[in-house]
Formats: C-alpha cells, structure tokens, sequence
C-alpha cells in the first residue's frame, strides 16, 4: 500500500510538468538541415570615383583629426548635457520644417502631418525648439530630405562621392543638399551669424555621431569600404521609406 | 490479492513513464525555446547585467568580454555568418580556410557586440513582432531598444538547429552589419584573394 501511495504521489508530482510543459506548437520536431544560403547578392556599389573619393576621406580624416576632434572634445567638455542636446533639438526643430516639406513632395501627407505637428508643439511648448516635447507625445522624428525625394521621383543615386568636410554622398544628393542650402534662411543671412550658425550645426551633428565613428573604426577592416555600405544602406532604405508610404498613402 | 498486485505494478509502471516523458518534455522545453522568448530572454539579461555591473560597461575590461563569450556567443551561427558575409567568394576558399576564416570574423564580431552591449546601461529591450520567413525554420523577431531620444529598431534573423535557435543577421534601423563586411571581403578577395581576408582579420583581432 505503501509503495502505491509512493508511486501515486510520484506521478502526482510529475502531473503539472506534464499538463503544462506541452503547448501543441512546442512539441514540432526542430527541423535538423538550416536552409542554404540563398545567393541574392546586391549589385557592387557605384563608386567609380574611388581613387578620388579616397583621397578626400583621407583629407577628412586628417581634418577631424587636427580640428574637429578637438573642438568636438572642447564642445563636450564646456557645454553641459543639456545645453547640447537643446542645441541638437533646436537645430532638429528647423529641421523638421525641412523634413515636412519634402513629405509633401514626396506626397507623404500623413508623414508631413506629423511633421509640422512635431513643429508647433516644440517651437511653442518646446521654447522655440529646445526640448524635444513631441517625441516625448510619441510624435517621434522622421528623417526626410531633398536627396529622398529625389529618390522618391524616380532618380538614380548615380556614382558615391565623398565630399570635404561633409563626408559621404553621392551625385543625387549632393544635388538635394545643393538645394537645401540655396532654400536655407540662413544662406541670406548675413555672413558672421550666418556661418556661426551652421559651424555650430556641423559640430552638434559631429558631437553626435563621434560615438558611432568609433564603433565603425573598431569594426572595420577597410573603414572607407564599411563607411561606403552603411552610407548606401542608409540612403536606400530612406528612399524605400519614402516610397512604401507614398504608395500606401495613394491607396 | 491479486488485483492489488496488479494495481501495484501497473502504478509503478504508470509513474515510471510519468517520470521519462517529464523529463523529456522539460529537455524538450528547454531546447525548443520560442525565437521570440529567446531573444526576449537574451536582451533582458544583457540590460540587466550591464547595468547591475559598473565593469560590464566598459568595452576593454575583461569580464565583458567573458560575459559575451558565455552568454552571447552559444547563441549566434557564425558559420552563418561568414558563410553569408562571404557571399559567393565562400565557395573559393578551401575548408581550412573557411575554418579560419569563419573562426576570426566570429572573433571581430564578438569584440564588436561587446563594445555595443557595454553602451546598453540606459536602454531597455522590447520585442514587437515576430516575422517568419520559413515556418519553424527561419524567422526574423523585430525588436525596439527605448531609454533614447529616438527609439532604435533592431531586427535578429534566427535560424533553427538541432541545438536550438540560432541568431544569424543583426539589422540595426534596417541596416544590416554583414551587409556591409560583405562588401569589405569582396574588395578584399578581389585584390589579395581569399588569404587576404583571413590575414586582414587576424590583423585586426591583433594576432
């Protein structure tokens, strides 16, 4: 009797375990052989100014190293946290004017709503821009610009090109910046303020970024190569964005 | 008498096949581990532990990359890896050299996933969505790390294997990281064959 009270108990104790631990769907076999590697291998990159887009990469290292990565250090080291990241936001806030802009030309009404609703609520709430208010509302950034649309319209990229000072682009959106800085309030400006103001945008969009910078130098086997890809990526998925939104907002 | 025996024996046969499919199913639990829970499970620990451990978050010290070595590396293919980084130059290399190879890129990568997991301090994982490619085979679990101004989207591409779910591509705002090694070995294939990209890896993980 003994041993039949032992066992029921045994078998008690193992009921739960048994009763719990076989949901139906865990219970398939895991399938053994992964699947091959599929063979779907992207075009190689356009970059027939490579020797040329090298130089200057070159050039740009020797710049960030002499100049901007002690005015970087020097920026981090004065300016508080906060201060920073209200310079970021402000420069983020007319960004977005920007942003919302190309939405529209991209015929991306949804995205450009929030755009501009991103607009109001951190120019006003927001003080003129220094606090990110709507993304805290969940009205989160978007990143859109000229070079998109383009892109969005159907142009091709054309050949990578590395500029001075500013990094990497290609033909396309060397022509979209082209026409950022000509719509830029700030290129009829007078030239002191004018200059100041992007000199400090230039070293906040580096501040930001240094962190990455040295991520991508730690990973890299051939930096100008991994830069080149990741820059690509980027462009291409922003284009892609911006078509899959156009097409779902015309539908 | 007889039924009682009877009883008896069929109870301890009862409970003793109670006993073997328990454990089975509990090792069967164990290994098929949903990709979604596991990446659930792989992130919290990470958070956590970085932020519970000053050391953790420093990319140099030693216990983050033992910590990565343990807890990390189990979970990634990086045959796979290498196998897709290498793209059709795969194919060129000799087994020993895919053995090298795939041995180094495993190591750069593991320094590259310790430096980014020491940043993780601040930051939380959520697991959003599950897209599968295969059923039960290949499946993409669609992640958002918040604690940022911006939340940052990273996708895991898992593969199943008999030792379980394995991570095989990182996709960081959809960009992908073997992607872009990808393009590194062509180059480096295409001006010093396949020994280039085996010594242009022991030479960045210092050996």
């Amino acid at each position: 009797m003994k041993r039949i009270a032992a066992s029921v108990l045994v078998f008690l104790v193992l009921m739960p375990q048994i009763a719990f631990a076989t949901p139906a769907k865990k219970l398939k076999p895991a399938i053994v052989t992964a699947p091959p590697v599929e063979d779907n291998e992207p075009a190689p990159p356009n970059d027939v100014l490579e020797p040329l887009n090298r130089a200057t990469f070159a050039l740009n290292d020797g710049i960030d190293l002499v100049l901007i990565n002690p005015l970087v250090t020097l920026w981090n080291g004065i300016m508080p946290s906060f201060v920073r990241t209200g310079v970021g936001n402000f420069f983020n806030n007319l960004d977005d004017v920007y942003v919302g802009v190309n939405h529209v030309l991209q015929g991306n009404g949804n995205a450009a709503g929030v755009d501009f609703e991103r607009v109001v609520v951190n120019t006003t709430v927001g003080i003129g821009g220094l606090f990110d208010v709507g993304a805290k509302m969940g009205l989160h950034k978007v990143d859109g610009d000229f070079g998109q649309t383009l892109g969005v319209w159907g142009f091709p990229t054309g050949p990578y090109l590395i500029l001075p000072l500013l990094g990497p682009s290609t033909f396309r959106e060397t022509a979209g910046r082209s026409v950022r800085v000509m719509t830029d309030p700030r290129s009829y400006m007078d030239s002191v303020p004018s200059y100041s103001l992007m000199g400090l945008e230039y070293l906040q969009t580096r501040a930001d970024t240094k962190a990455n910078e040295g991520l991508i130098a730690a990973s890299s086997l051939d930096r100008y190569v991994f830069i080149r890809n990741l820059y690509l990526q980027k462009r291409a998925l922003l284009v892609k964005s911006g078509h899959d939104k156009t097409s779902s907002a015309a539908n | 008498m007889i039924l009682r025996r009877v009883l008896s024996v069929s109870t301890h046969w009862l409970a003793l096949a109670g006993l073997i499919v328990g454990i089975s199913l509990a090792s069967v639990r164990a290994e098929v581990q949903a990709p979604d829970e596991l990446v659930k499970k792989l992130a919290a620990e990470m958070t956590q532990a970085v932020r519970n451990d000053p050391e953790l978050q420093n990319p140099n010290s030693v216990k983050i990359s033992d910590f990565v070595q343990k807890n990390i590396v189990p979970r990634f293919d990086f045959d796979r890896i290498t196998q897709i980084a290498m793209g059709r130059n795969w194919a060129k290399a000799t087994q020993s050299e895919q053995k090298q190879i795939a041995s180094e890129f495993g190591k750069l990568l593991t320094r590259t996933y310790s430096n980014a997991i020491s940043t993780l301090k601040d930051l939380d994982v959520e697991v959003k969505t599950t897209r599968v490619t295969t059923p039960n085979v290949d499946v993409t679990v669609k992640t958002q790390m918040i604690g940022r101004a911006q939340p940052v989207t990273i996708d895991y591409g898992l593969i199943n294997s008999p030792a379980g779910w394995k991570v095989y591509d990182v996709t960081v705002e959809g960009i992908s990281l073997v992607a872009a090694y990808r393009d590194e070995f062509n180059g480096l294939v295409s001006s010093s064959g396949v020994q280039g990209v085996i010594d242009a890896l022991k030479k960045k993980n210092g050996g």
